[in-house]
């Protein structure tokens, strides 16, 4: 009777409508009631998954911080140009200088009236000579060298500029109160704040963002799906036993996919505390111009819901879809036996797909790009550098079915590569592509950089040169001499000549000793009386037939300061990067028989000599210029620092590498890791046979660094590819960055290395005896 | 049979954690005679096998191979004597499937520094000898569990070692299939002199034995006199 029961007890629970659900929770208990292995699994899963769950979430938290910074930036900018002081309107001037290496920007404000309002994040205008500062900068005149920093601006500091006001929390910025600025100052009059349009970007930007995030987006994807696979032959070996007791396949691939669940759910919280983690460190690595807030990287909603559906999702999927190479047999697990040769042509699809979208942008994009362009363009990387990922398996098969020979170690790593390359590939297709990202984007910004900076002038003869940039300059010789640190002045001016009274343009003459000719182009020869045709790429400046005789004007439009005939066979030099307007010539006072010390001449160029023994004799020079026309731009010779976008991106896509590289060694461990795991029991009887360590270290080492050369050289080419074709499409010259790519295998090389000696001690722990006892 | 014992337990005691596998257990073995360590799961006589081929080392007592104290050993001088002087069968044979059989024989020659061709040429020949050449070029998945337990013991003969220790080595295997391994075993080990130190806990395999050593709680209770 007692048996009938429980018969039927079987029957109506096998009808159950909500069978399905049974299998999964059966799959969440067997996971979770595994014991110490089952746990180690389990925490595995969680922890591979949980840091990829990390990277995503930080990825998708990318688009609000971003959106954040332009909010305060805009909020901050000075609103509609105001016609009248009222009291309501306040005068506004921007600000940039430098100390040391850090940019340091602010903003002078006079009000002209009691109602004027104040900037966002500071409580009430400062008064005159009153200074609110962002903490970074309280940090900076708190400091080192921080009184010289404090003269600037002979201010008090009287508060600090609160998050709302900031772009990040490690900005440099100040608001100092005025009573003397005016419109004649260059400041702009307003009644408001938030002014700020959507501000303009780079192409190359757009471009570089796009790749980059690609290139962060696949190998964190690729390791997700390794991650949920973690343990799959235990797994499928306890889905046997359930066979035995009277699953059938379908229930097996439930109660699978219940596991696969636990894990993904359970890498979803670790991903959570990852991202947790990351959010309050990411800071730390990037630029401090675009260093968030914490509490600015949260994930676009949209992209997060997708996270928490998608990564499920995908683990299930990819557990049903490794399940389909495998036939769990009640009485084992049997792998579909023979090594399937992989075919090369529908791998060619994507790449081949992704070199069409982008072979239109060949001829060069315009320099708006759309969400057209910049969706072609993103499609078309993403699919060229999946190309990586689809076309590495197939070539590290084509590679070790080649390779024989060598010693027992080689012998084993190169057979294990040879049965099933899988895991392996999986392992460093992240490296992989990360490599072909960073090879496409450093190549971009090599040239980006490149094109930014030009030749630069040397530093021998000057070290600085302040430009009056349509102030007033008188005084400032003098002002600049006698500032501690300075050895010596010289100015540099420019004037016209007009073959034609009525032409108001004219001819642009840079005059200047033969020291200071030296700072705007590398002359062959230089003695008073010489003077030059200058060339400057990108402008069309025009010159005068030799021979002609032509008045030259200076400050006074009227009056020509001389008449200069052009001679025969003037030397013609390229001047360097930087110069504002077009200049056609350069020109030693005599040559044009004007004095020498360029009176009656436009003076927009003051060249600073420093004494090098001077500590922080620059850092005075700006003192000196700040307190003689605060928005005058000083530019230092021989300064490594480039244009600020560029500069930031490459200070970005530096912590982005960073950030990658050691998300992916990270991941190479575990890999390996479970991977060892995985073959403990015949490591264990290698070692009982009286197998060197050595040779198993050595074999290890073999089947992460085939794949990794193989994935290397496949990303060098890919990665290449992709630098020249963006290259062509902003219309830069095509080369490839060898210092890049050797950087790069270098990189790889010692992360191989440094993977595999990681996976050592445990190597030799799971040598010991206790592992054949388990049997 | 010599009247010098080849390996020497005195004393030997093994504890995992609060379990005592080994309490005091001693033992001989004689060269070239097949002895059979007998007795229920958990009777600690796995744990003497490992002890006795210097993979484990014991808490207290002595393991001695040719009058040398293993356990004075360092794990590199251990690791060359069961490269040299030692051969293994496990119960599931624990080949290495990335490997082909010929591969899998060949492995301990090869650790031993001989040459790939000579190694490999000795492995076919001993394979040939135990009836299963034509696997040679095969993996271990695709072999039967007979003939993958019949290379195993051609890995673990083709070094001709003084001892083969074979623990459980016909346990995953019907008994027609386990009665040929034993005897493809037993012969090839006479033909070489080798002793063999056999765990079983098959009395129908145990018979196979010269000697049969039973064990209950982690020691001997009793020995049988060759047969």
């Amino acid at each position: 009777m007692t048996a009938d029961v429980q018969r039927a007890d079987v029957q109506r629970a096998g009808r159950g409508g909500f069978a399905w659900l049974r299998d999964l929770a059966l799959g969440v208990r067997l996971s979770v009631s595994g014991g110490r292995s089952g746990w180690l699994r389990l925490t595995l899963i969680a922890a591979g998954v949980g840091l990829g769950v990390g990277m995503l979430l930080l990825l998708a938290g990318a688009p609000t911080a971003v959106a954040a910074r332009q909010e305060r930036l805009a909020d901050r900018t000075p609103g509609a140009a105001a016609g009248s002081a009222g009291p309501g309107t306040l005068l506004v001037q921007a600000i940039e200088t430098r100390f040391r290496d850090e940019v340091v920007r602010g903003r002078i404000l006079r009000p002209e009236g009691d109602r004027a309002p104040a900037p966002p994040g500071v409580a009430r205008m400062p008064a005159a000579g009153e200074l609110f500062v962002s903490p970074a900068l309280a940090a900076l005149l708190d400091g080192p060298g921080g009184d010289v920093l404090r003269q600037r601006w002979s201010a008090r500091v009287a508060g600090t500029i609160a998050p709302q006001g900031l772009a990040g929390p490690d900005e440099v910025y100040f608001y100092l109160g005025s009573g003397t600025l005016t419109t004649d100052d260059g400041a702009e009059r307003t009644a408001s704040f938030g002014g700020g349009g959507p501000p303009t970007t780079d192409p190359m930007i757009v471009l570089l963002a796009v790749v980059g995030a690609a290139v962060m987006l696949l190998p964190v994807l690729a390791f997700v799906t390794t991650a949920v696979r973690f343990g799959s032959e235990s797994r499928e070996r306890q889905l046997a036993a359930i066979r035995l007791v009277g699953a059938d396949s379908r229930m097996t691939r439930r109660i699978a996919s219940g596991d696969a669940l636990i894990g993904a759910v359970l890498g979803l919280v670790v991903g959570g505390l990852v991202f947790l983690g990351l959010r309050q460190s990411i800071g730390a690595l990037l630029p401090s111009d675009f260093s968030p807030y914490p509490s600015d990287l949260r994930p676009v909603p949209a992209l997060f819901a997708m996270i928490l559906l998608l990564v499920p999702a995908g683990a299930v999927l990819v557990t049903l879809s490794a399940l389909r190479r495998v036939v769990i047999e009640p009485l084992g697990v049997v792998r579909q036996s023979g090594v399937r040769r992989r075919r090369l042509w529908w791998r060619l699809i994507p790449p081949g797909a992704g070199m069409a979208l982008l072979y239109p942008l060949l001829g060069g994009m315009s320099g708006d790009i759309g969400d057209g362009t910049r969706g072609q363009l993103a499609a078309g990387a993403i699919l060229l550098l999946t190309g990586v990922v689809v076309l590495l398996p197939w070539l590290v098969q084509a590679l070790v079915r080649r390779l024989g020979g060598g010693g027992v170690a080689w012998q084993l790593g190169i057979r294990r590569l040879q049965l099933d390359s899988d895991a392996a590939v999986r392992s460093v297709s992240g490296i992989a592509v990360s490599v072909a990202g960073i090879i496409a984007i450093q190549g971009l910004l090599g040239v980006s950089i490149a094109a930014t900076n030009g030749t630069q002038p040397p530093a021998d003869r000057f070290q600085a040169v302040a430009y009056t940039n349509g102030a007033d300059g008188a005084g400032w010789d003098a002002a600049l001499a006698g500032t501690p640190g300075v050895g010596a002045v010289r100015t540099a001016g420019y004037g016209y000549l007009r073959t034609d009274p009525d032409d108001q343009s004219g001819v642009t003459v840079r005059v200047g000793d033969c020291d200071v000719l030296r700072q705007y182009a590398p002359l062959p020869s230089c003695a008073d009386g010489d003077s030059f045709v200058a060339v400057q790429p990108g402008w069309d400046s025009p010159v005068l037939r030799p021979g002609i005789a032509a008045p030259f004007y200076g400050a006074d439009e009227a009056t020509p300061l001389s008449r200069w005939t052009v001679p025969a066979d003037l030397p013609v030099v390229t001047l360097y990067a930087g110069e504002a307007f077009p200049v056609s010539y350069l020109a030693t006072p005599a040559a044009l028989k004007v004095p020498a010390d360029l009176r009656g001449m436009i003076t927009d160029a003051y060249l600073v000599k420093l004494d090098p023994a001077a500590p922080d004799a620059i850092e005075r020079v700006r003192n000196t210029m700040a307190r003689l026309a605060p928005a005058a731009p000083l530019q230092l010779f021989g300064d490594k620092r480039i244009g600020d976008q560029f500069a930031g991106a490459r200070q970005v896509a530096q912590a982005c590498a960073v950030l990658l590289l050691l998300f992916i060694g990270a991941s190479m461990l575990v890999n390996v890791t479970e991977q060892l795991r995985e073959r403990r029991r015949l490591l264990a009887v290698l070692a009982a046979f009286g197998t060197r360590r050595r040779t198993l270290s050595a074999s290890v080492l073999y089947q992460v660094a085939v794949p990794a050369s193989a994935g290397l050289l496949l990303a060098v080419v890919i990665g290449s590819t992709l630098s020249a074709v963006l290259l062509a499409a902003t219309k830069a010259p095509v080369v490839l960055d060898w210092p890049v790519i050797a950087a790069m295998t270098g990189t790889v090389a010692a992360m191989v290395l440094a993977v595999t000696a990681a996976g050592l001690p445990l190597l030799f722990r799971l040598l010991q005896v206790r592992e054949l006892r388990s049997e | 049979m010599s009247s010098q014992p080849l390996l020497v337990a005195d004393g030997v005691s093994k504890s995992f954690g609060a379990t005592h596998a080994l309490n005091g257990a001693s033992l001989q073995v004689f060269p070239g005679e097949v002895l059979a360590l007998t007795g229920p799961s958990g009777s600690g006589k796995s744990t003497l096998l490992h002890c006795l081929s210097g993979i484990l080392a014991p808490d207290s007592g002595r393991v001695s191979y040719e009058g040398r104290d293993l356990t004075t050993l360092t794990d590199r001088e251990r690791s060359a004597l069961r490269r040299g002087a030692f051969g293994f069968v496990f119960q599931f044979g624990q080949l290495v499937p990335e490997l082909t059989c010929l591969e899998n024989v060949a492995l301990p020659l090869r650790l031993a520094g001989v040459r790939r061709t000579r190694a490999e040429r000795s492995a076919a020949d001993l394979l040939t000898r135990l009836e299963v050449g034509e696997v040679a070029g095969k993996r271990p998945g695709q072999t039967s569990g007979g003939q993958g337990q019949r290379v195993a013991v051609a890995r673990a003969l083709i070094t001709s070692p003084r001892v083969i220790f074979a623990d459980e080595p016909t346990g995953a295997l019907d008994s027609r299939n386990g009665e040929q391994v034993m005897r493809l075993l037993v012969a090839a080990a006479k033909e070489r002199s080798s002793a063999v130190v056999l765990v079983t806990h098959e009395a129908r395999i145990a018979s196979c034995a010269d000697r049969e050593v039973a064990f209950r709680d982690g020691a001997a209770v009793f020995a049988e006199a060759a047969r």
